[in-house]
């Protein structure tokens, strides 16, 4: 009893398929034409559409030409008019569908017209040809049919410019930014440096070479020192301090250390350098320099 | 006695645990309180994920969306009536406020009854297009159900929606095929980034008026995949709206129910998909939280050894340019009861942008670590070379998921003056540093000289002459 029950729904469901086996959708007469413009009536491509095999070669829809397809709906092998009849567009990369309703007469002859106009954008920048199904379908229990009859191309002239709408905006992850860093100040090459900085160090032995051949010399620091042995000492001592300053100034030492290290070093300067100096005139008066 | 009552209401409390992540009060509009029979299911199965449920009709006069400028329930499920208004409670005003503060919207249309006026200007508000007349639905010749629909293919039967993005996290997906009787099928507005399509019709399907007299669709109000049964609007507050083409979706009578799809006998799988469609209008799916930023300066392993100062300070309010810094925050999603780490989908990345105006980074935050209710998301990144006020942002809006939207701010400083590389480090200050000790040298030289030399023979002998 129970195979029995839960035979029944399969027997009506076989049944059901009996029942719409025996008529389905489908259309005959069909005819493609693609027209430019200008031209007379019945001049441009013709093509047979076959509802059961797509056409082979693509149909190629100029800026400026208009497609047409006639074509009579039929039910079973009656023509019939079917509450829906599509040309359905779709893009194969994308999936977005675009369908055209075709006008049905009462005695299923239904035709639609297409032209660039028609058309989304998407269809419009495609590259590939675009698949062209036809779609007929009513209420009751007949099969609907649905295939694909041909592959649209659409060509465009190239040199009239698009509007292409923007995109959209949709939340999604955007691309990565790294910030561009300025680039490092360089330095000249090492050997150039070098070379220029042992010119410059190198003048300064020329310079005391110079004034060796000129005569320079210091053969009176012993008078000196004899004469007035502490001033001297700390008169140079402090200009060599002085300088020791100014290297720890550059090295570690910020402006509050060296400021008062050098106003020490410039008072002893001051008091040594003036005795210091009258011994260097009590010299000059002497005729000794 | 008493205490088996508090156990009781302790083990109650425990089994009702299980709650949307944004409240529990349910407001269900519908035409009569004595209709809630036929969706005795749904709501059966609303009350064991832990809803309150409140039932009122539109003409009520208790009906009231906010008290006090306070929601008075958090979320609403209107059903539809039969009457074109839906009375004052229940404006488009009444219900955008509602959303305003936050509370979430399950609107279910019927082709049965037409669309209230109310529902029609706030749905147009938010861009969603609707038939215009009132009684169309989606019919669809290829796909409808042979049992219940032979003849008028008004139960259109469509398998569980496929995510179209890579990098959108599936929440509706599933096994099976879900029936939509007599649906009002939508149109979204291209412009808005907040709109979703949850279901779309298949691709043969269309909307079409049965009281239209003609015997051929002429101007079909929209075509395949373009029609949504099934769309949501998330705001930026992330209150959700959720437009259900067909209340009858929601009825005992298609939770299970035997179909037949081109012959073949099958069972609906309603109750998993209207479960899936109002757990995340209801935030009990697709909520996130982000945690606490934690940034600091990264000064290296070198620095990090043993030392006290090892320990970076967290969140220091300011950085200098050309630092290394490393971000790191954590983010949980909320999946029906409880929070959990939270993975993006393989194609997404949450992004961290750390602007002035404009981002200078946007880098891709990566998943360090997991906790029981939080992933670990964190980066390391030097600061430009340009001073300013700058933010930690981020900013982590996609559809299904709550909005993330946050900001830090710091300050980034300049190099100070002792901070710069030291002349002599630079290889092409050394001409002039020598030239200064040269000068140095010569001066001392010649101070030496001035105290110290004696007049020579030669240039006294000369001189005379």
């Amino acid at each position: 009893m129970k195979l029995l029950l839960s035979l029944i729904p399969s027997l009506l469901i076989s049944g059901a398929c009996v029942a719409s086996a025996a008529s389905s959708w489908s259309f005959e007469d069909a005819t493609l034409t693609v027209q430019g413009k200008g031209t007379g009536v019945g001049a441009g491509a013709k093509e047979k559409l076959n509802p059961s095999s797509p056409l082979s070669k693509s149909v190629a829809l100029g800026a400026t030409d208009t497609l047409k397809l006639l074509l009579t709906a039929t039910d079973g092998k009656k023509a019939k008019r079917p509450h829906q009849a599509f040309l359905t567009l779709t893009d194969p990369t994308t999936g977005l569908e675009e369908s055209f309703v075709l006008s049905v007469k009462e005695s299923g002859k239904g035709k639609v017209d297409l032209t660039h106009k028609d058309l989304p954008i998407q269809f419009l920048t495609s590259s590939k040809p675009i698949p062209a199904s036809i779609v007929i379908g009513s209420f009751g229990s007949s099969t609907p049919y649905k295939s694909k009859v041909f592959d649209l191309s659409v060509t465009r002239d190239p040199n009239v410019p698009l509007a292409i709408p923007e995109k959209p905006v949709r939340y999604a992850a955007e691309s990565e930014i790294h910030h561009i860093f300025r680039a490092d100040p360089r330095s000249p090459p090492k050997i150039i440096t070098l070379v220029f900085a042992a010119a410059v160090v190198g003048a300064l032995p020329i310079l005391f070479g110079l004034w060796a051949t000129l005569g320079a010399n210091v053969n009176h620091m012993g008078k000196a020192l004899g004469n007035a042995p502490v001033s001297h000492a700390l008169f140079f001592g402090s200009i060599l301090a002085m300088e020791g300053i100014f290297f720890m100034y550059y090295t570690t030492w910020n402006l509050f250390q060296t400021l008062p290290a050098a106003a020490v070093v410039s008072i002893v300067a001051f008091l040594s350098g003036s005795r210091a100096l009258s011994e260097v005139q009590e010299r000059r008066l002497a005729g000794l320099r | 006695m008493r205490w088996f009552f508090s156990f009781l209401c302790a083990a109650l409390l425990g089994l009702s645990s299980a709650l949307s992540s944004s409240g529990s009060r349910l407001l269900v509009v519908l035409e009569d309180v004595a209709e809630k029979g036929s969706y005795g299911g749904f709501f059966g199965d609303l009350e064991a994920r832990g809803f309150h449920l409140a039932f009122e009709t539109p003409k009520s006069p208790s009906l009231a969306l906010l008290k006090f400028g306070e929601l008075a329930y958090d979320h609403l499920l209107l059903l539809p009536t039969k009457a074109k208004g839906l009375g004052p409670a229940l404006t488009a005003t009444q219900l955008l406020e509602f959303m305003k503060k936050e509370g979430n919207i399950l609107l279910a249309l019927s082709g049965d009854h037409g669309t209230p006026t109310a529902v029609q200007s706030l749905l147009l508000e938010l861009d969603i297009h609707l038939p215009s007349d009132r009684n169309s639905l989606v019919v669809d010749h290829f796909n409808y159900d042979g049992e219940s629909a032979k003849d008028k293919h008004d139960v259109v039967l469509v398998p569980f929606p496929k995510v179209v993005r890579t990098d959108v996290k599936d929440y509706f997906g599933g096994e099976g095929v879900i029936a939509v009787p007599r649906a009002v099928g939508q149109t979204l507005g291209n412009e808005s980034p907040l709109l979703a399509p949850i279901l779309r019709a298949p691709s043969t399907a269309y909307s079409y008026n049965p009281k239209d007299e003609s015997e051929i669709v002429e101007d079909p109000f929209a075509v395949g995949a373009q029609l949504n049964l099934v769309s949501a609007m998330q705001a930026h507050n992330s209150a959700r709206l959720t437009i259900l083409g067909s209340a009858e979706m929601l009825q005992d009578a298609w939770f299970e129910a035997k179909a037949s799809l081109n012959g073949k006998a099958i069972t609906t799988a309603n109750r998993d998909f209207v479960a899936k469609v109002s757990g995340w209008t209801f935030k009990e799916l697709g909520v996130l939280k982000i945690g606490k930023f934690v940034h600091y300066l990264d000064e290296g392993v070198s620095k990090k050894v043993n030392t006290s100062s090892a320990i970076p300070e967290n969140n220091p309010s300011i950085y200098r340019i050309k630092n290394d810094v490393t971000f790191q925050v954590p983010i949980s999603e909320y999946v029906s009861t409880h929070w959990t780490p939270y993975t993006p989908p393989s194609g997404d990345n949450i992004q961290l942008e750390f602007s002035m105006l404009s981002p200078f980074h946007r880098l891709n935050l990566s998943p360090l670590s997991q906790t029981a209710n939080a992933t670990l998301f964190g980066t390391t990144f030097k600061t430009p070379d340009q001073h300013g006020i700058f933010n930690f942002r981020v900013d982590y809006k996609r559809p299904f998921l709550t909005n993330i939207d946050e900001k830090r701010q710091v300050t980034v400083r300049h190099f100070a003056h002792d901070e710069w590389p030291r002349s002599w480090q630079i290889s092409g200050a050394w001409v002039w540093i020598a030239g200064i000790w040269v000068t140095v040298g010569a001066w001392v030289g010649f101070i030496a000289l001035w105290l110290y030399s004696a007049p020579t023979e030669k240039v006294g002998g000369k001189k005379t002459q």
